[in-house]
């Protein structure tokens, strides 16, 4: 048997350890091509989309390579550490420590090779799958035809056979000196324990109660400038909770006979502290992967929501127009209906005068007659207003107004003077969004009115509300709309824009979910290997205790609670990490996305605990398999 | 107490192997049975069937007047550690576990008092005189510490039916013989039926009868007198008589 036949047949007899390893190399080449494909696609070169579309797109594709190499990394060393035995057995038949390297090497380069050639080939198929998901989903305009991305592949190729390379180098790192015994008896001896101190673990409750605490207090602007410090201080706690809380529960649990030797905990916590180690290290990665997608993709959706949620709330009317100075009212108002008409919609209209004036404050106030505001409050069915002779009614800053003056505790104590010499006060406060006025306003008795001073500033207000049509009709209104008052600017169709909106946000938000859909599979995978790494233990240690007599009932609670605690710890760390995180978003928009967050996070914790059951059963599957 | 009732067993494979042939066995309660034969003539695979480990490919096998090979697997699996105890031929310890967890883990699954578990771990540990590693990891500690281990836990639960692979096969020859007293002391105190594969006729000499196989077929049988130095001799002479590989001994009939 020449060298080559051996490292051949060492291959296909181990070719289960291979496989994993083989696999996650090409999943994290078929992630990468993806999203290559993706950027390079002719649709997003050519088309106008935003320049600051194309950066993301760059930084993302950069993540995703550096992560591709831990990613790869970890699963060579995860591959390579299940066959420290071998490697002792061999060097001490007489290999030398080059050959193994050798042997390695040329094994890691091989499965590199294959590994970035069918992660390319899959990539086409699931580049297809995606780019239709995308079409669909996403608006985006230009269809994103198939088409062949000679330049994604040629980036793949290269930037993979590159980082296969060096890792193969790494190699001789993870083999580096270690005594024959030590790698002969590398599967009886644990790994050992992380460091455990007490200083350790009160560094860590207050790294992460500090990290927590500036990202719940920080609001507005002050959030970007915590960014940052917050992270990284976070992910420091989080590294010293998992591998100080590790070595502390179970050192507990060993302590205590009560309830280390009760029925199967002994089998499965001894497990857990064999592997102490490794076990902290996952729950660490998995926790800090889990929560980068959660925030990335709650963050998007909480972005988009704050950008059209805010905007349609701030318009409730289907068509708004301003008029400018010296614009003839009439004929403008005409062709909104003349649009109307054409496209065969109806609508309700109104129209109003709206008047600005000086009054003491740092700003022209608008002072709306009742009868005006119910006219258009009826137009959208909201309550109607009475105020009574010489009082006013305020209506509140719109929220989005970020300046946060607070103008309408201003007006509260401001008094207008009438021309009859009496003065109007205001008594109550209201928020509405029937008047789209970013700053507060006042609501008056029409008998007032005509004493009024002059206004500073006046134009004039329509408002439409087009009843049942579809959403295409309503955009193909809108366009129409802001073509006509193209001039000025001075009419939209909300519709239209919020559909505006979502087209120059639609690739932003599928490069996001796209991220954050692969950091959370590849969380999933880390566990899977995790697992998987120590089914041969796991496979031989069932056998010999089954052989004692061990239930099927409790070979399956012990197999359940190993895998539940190895996917529910760090998803629990994350799930906290990304509200906090999301709250602390909350804080920056003042826009409330506790409704995405909380679908955000369900939805992904739902996708875990599926993945959870479908992992368990075939690991059960496998390890009784083996009985 | 044990009955077994020809046994065939046919190992499945690309080649199917016929490892055992009509093998007939009675076992009385209390009673010390060795088993011999050479290497590869079938004596675990007979261990492995009558500890319920393995199926017959065709025969019934009884402990107790019942067959365990008719019980569900939970409830074999509970039969198994609370009726009978093994040393198995590769110890079969667990390397997650230190020695003392070992020695305990049959009574941990039963979920009997800690305190009695203790007690108990303590007492047979001093017996077979392996209190000193208590608290080691498995690969920390000698073959022949090993073995003892797997001893320790293989009784620690009284149970009905001991089955020994080659208990004394790491051991050198002073603590073979105090892990055969202590075995023939647990025989002898608690009434347990014991098995036991040998190729030691030292460790032989210690039981009521001996049993040899070769082929797969029960070979012969000799039972133990008054002296145990007699018997000795009898075991090696029918072992003489046995180990070669001339085929014409095969025509010898049972005694
Ligand atoms: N799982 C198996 N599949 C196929 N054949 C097997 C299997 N286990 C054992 N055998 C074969 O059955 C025969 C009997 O094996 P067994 O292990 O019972 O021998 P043994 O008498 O215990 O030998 P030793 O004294 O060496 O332990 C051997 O020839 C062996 O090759
Ligand atoms: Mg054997």
């Amino acid at each position: 048997m020449t060298f080559r036949q051996f490292a051949l047949h060492n291959v296909f007899r181990n070719s289960r350890l291979y496989v994993a390893y083989f696999l996650s190399s090409m999943f994290a080449v078929m992630v990468f091509f993806t999203f290559a494909n993706f950027a390079f696609h002719p649709a997003f070169q050519e088309g106008d989309m935003p320049s600051s579309a194309m950066k993301g797109m760059l930084v993302a594709g950069g993540i995703i390579y550096v992560f591709s190499f831990f990613f790869v990394l970890y699963s060579m060393s995860a591959f390579l550490q299940s066959r420290k035995r071998e490697f002792g057995l061999l060097m001490l038949l007489g290999m030398s420590s080059r050959q193994v390297k050798r042997m390695t090497f040329i094994e890691n380069m091989i499965i590199g090779i294959f590994a970035t050639t069918f992660g390319i080939g899959f990539g086409l198929i699931f580049s297809k799958v995606i780019l239709l998901i995308a079409e669909n989903v996403l608006v985006i305009d230009e269809t994103l035809n198939f088409y062949f991305p000679t330049k994604a592949i040629l980036l793949s190729l290269v930037s993979f056979i590159i980082l296969f390379l060096v890792i193969s180098f790494f190699v001789t790192f993870v083999l580096r000196t270690k005594k024959l015994v030590q790698l002969i008896k590398s599967d009886k001896q644990s790994k050992g324990e992380p460091k455990a101190s007490i200083f350790l673990a009160i560094l860590a409750a207050i790294l992460l109660s500090v990290g927590y605490g500036v990202a719940l207090y920080v609001e507005g602007v002050q959030v970007v400038f915590a960014l940052l410090p917050v992270v990284i201080v976070v992910t420091i706690g989080t590294y010293f909770f998992f591998t100080q809380l590790s070595v502390f529960v179970i050192r507990r649990l060993k302590k205590n006979k009560h309830i280390f030797w009760k029925k199967t905990n002994m089998l499965l916590f001894s497990d857990l502290s064999f592997r102490m180690k490794d076990n902290a290290r996952t729950f660490f990665m998995v926790a800090i992967i889990s929560t980068v997608a959660f925030s990335a993709i709650g963050t998007l959706f909480g972005f988009q929501a704050y950008l059209t949620k805010g905007i349609i709330e701030a318009n409730p009317y289907s068509i708004i127009y301003n008029s400018m100075e010296d614009e003839d009212v009439k004929a403008k108002v005409n062709d909104v209906n003349k649009i109307l008409t054409e496209e065969n919609v109806k609508a309700n209209q109104e129209v109003i005068e709206s008047k600005y004036y000086e009054i003491g404050v740092d700003y022209p106030v608008l002072i709306v007659t009742a009868s005006e505001y119910n006219r258009l409050a009826k137009l959208i069915n909201e309550d109607s207003v009475d105020p009574k002779e010489n009082q006013a009614i305020v209506v509140e800053d719109h929220h989005a107004n970020i300046n946060n003056f607070k103008n309408d505790e201003k007006l509260m104590e401001t008094k207008i003077p009438l021309k009859d010499g009496k003065e109007i006060q205001a008594y109550s406060t209201i928020s509405s969004a029937v008047i789209n006025e970013m700053q507060a306003y006042y609501i008056i008795n029409d008998n007032d009115y005509k004493y009024l001073p002059e206004p500073v500033k006046q134009s004039t207000v329509a408002a439409w509300v087009i009843l049942d049509a579809t959403d295409e009709k309503l955009i193909e209104v809108g366009e129409k709309v802001s073509e006509s008052f193209i001039e000025y600017n001075n009419a939209f169709s909300i519709d239209y824009m919020v559909y505006q909106i979502e087209r120059a946000y639609g690739p932003i938000l599928f490069i996001g979910l796209f991220i954050g859909t692969v950091f959370f599979v590849s969380a999933g995978s880390f566990l899977y290997f995790r697992l998987y790494s120590d089914l041969d233990n796991d496979q031989e240690k069932f056998k010999a205790i089954t052989k004692l007599g061990l239930t099927n009932d409790e070979l399956k609670k012990v197999i359940s609670r190993q895998t539940a605690i190895l996917f529910f710890a760090p998803i629990i760390v994350a799930l906290i990490h990304g509200a906090v995180a999301l709250t602390a978003l909350k804080h920056f928009f003042d826009y409330n996305i506790v409704y995405e967050s909380v679908i955000v996070l369900s939805v992904f914790a739902f996708i875990q605990v599926v993945y959870f059951f479908i992992v368990r059963h075939f690991y059960t599957k496998q390890i009784q398999k083996a009985l | 107490m044990l009955q077994v009732k020809k046994i065939n067993k046919v190992y499945q494979g690309k080649v199917p192997y016929r490892a055992l042939t009509d093998i007939d066995l009675d076992v009385e309660k209390g009673e010390f049975v060795s088993i011999m034969g050479p290497s590869g003539s079938g004596k675990t695979t007979l261990l492995n069937l009558i500890a319920t480990i393995d199926e017959p490919t065709s025969g019934d096998i009884f402990i107790d007047g019942e067959n365990p090979h008719l019980l569900s697997r939970n409830k074999l699996a509970k039969f198994r550690r609370q009726q009978l105890g093994f040393v198995f031929q590769d110890f079969n310890l667990l390397n997650t576990l230190t020695v003392e967890e070992n020695i305990v883990l049959p009574l941990t699954l039963d979920g009997k008092r800690v305190k009695d578990m203790k007690e108990k771990a303590d007492m047979i540990a001093k017996k077979l005189g392996i209190s000193h590693i208590m608290e080691k990891r498995t690969y920390e500690i000698s073959g022949g510490q090993a073995q003892r281990v797997a001893i320790a836990r293989a009784t620690i639960h009284h149970p009905k039916l001991l089955l020994a692979d080659e208990p004394t096969g790491n051991l050198d020859s002073k603590s073979s013989r105090d892990v055969m007293d202590m075995l023939t002391h647990i025989n002898k105190q608690e009434h347990t039926t014991m098995l036991l594969v040998t190729h030691d006729a030292q460790a032989a000499s210690y039981s009521d009868r001996v049993i040899f196989i070769r082929d797969g077929r029960l070979y012969s049988e000799i039972h133990r007198g008054d002296s145990q130095k007699a018997f000795f001799q009898k075991i090696i002479d029918t072992l003489s008589l046995l180990g070669g590989n001339d085929n014409d001994f095969s025509s010898v009939r049972p005694s």
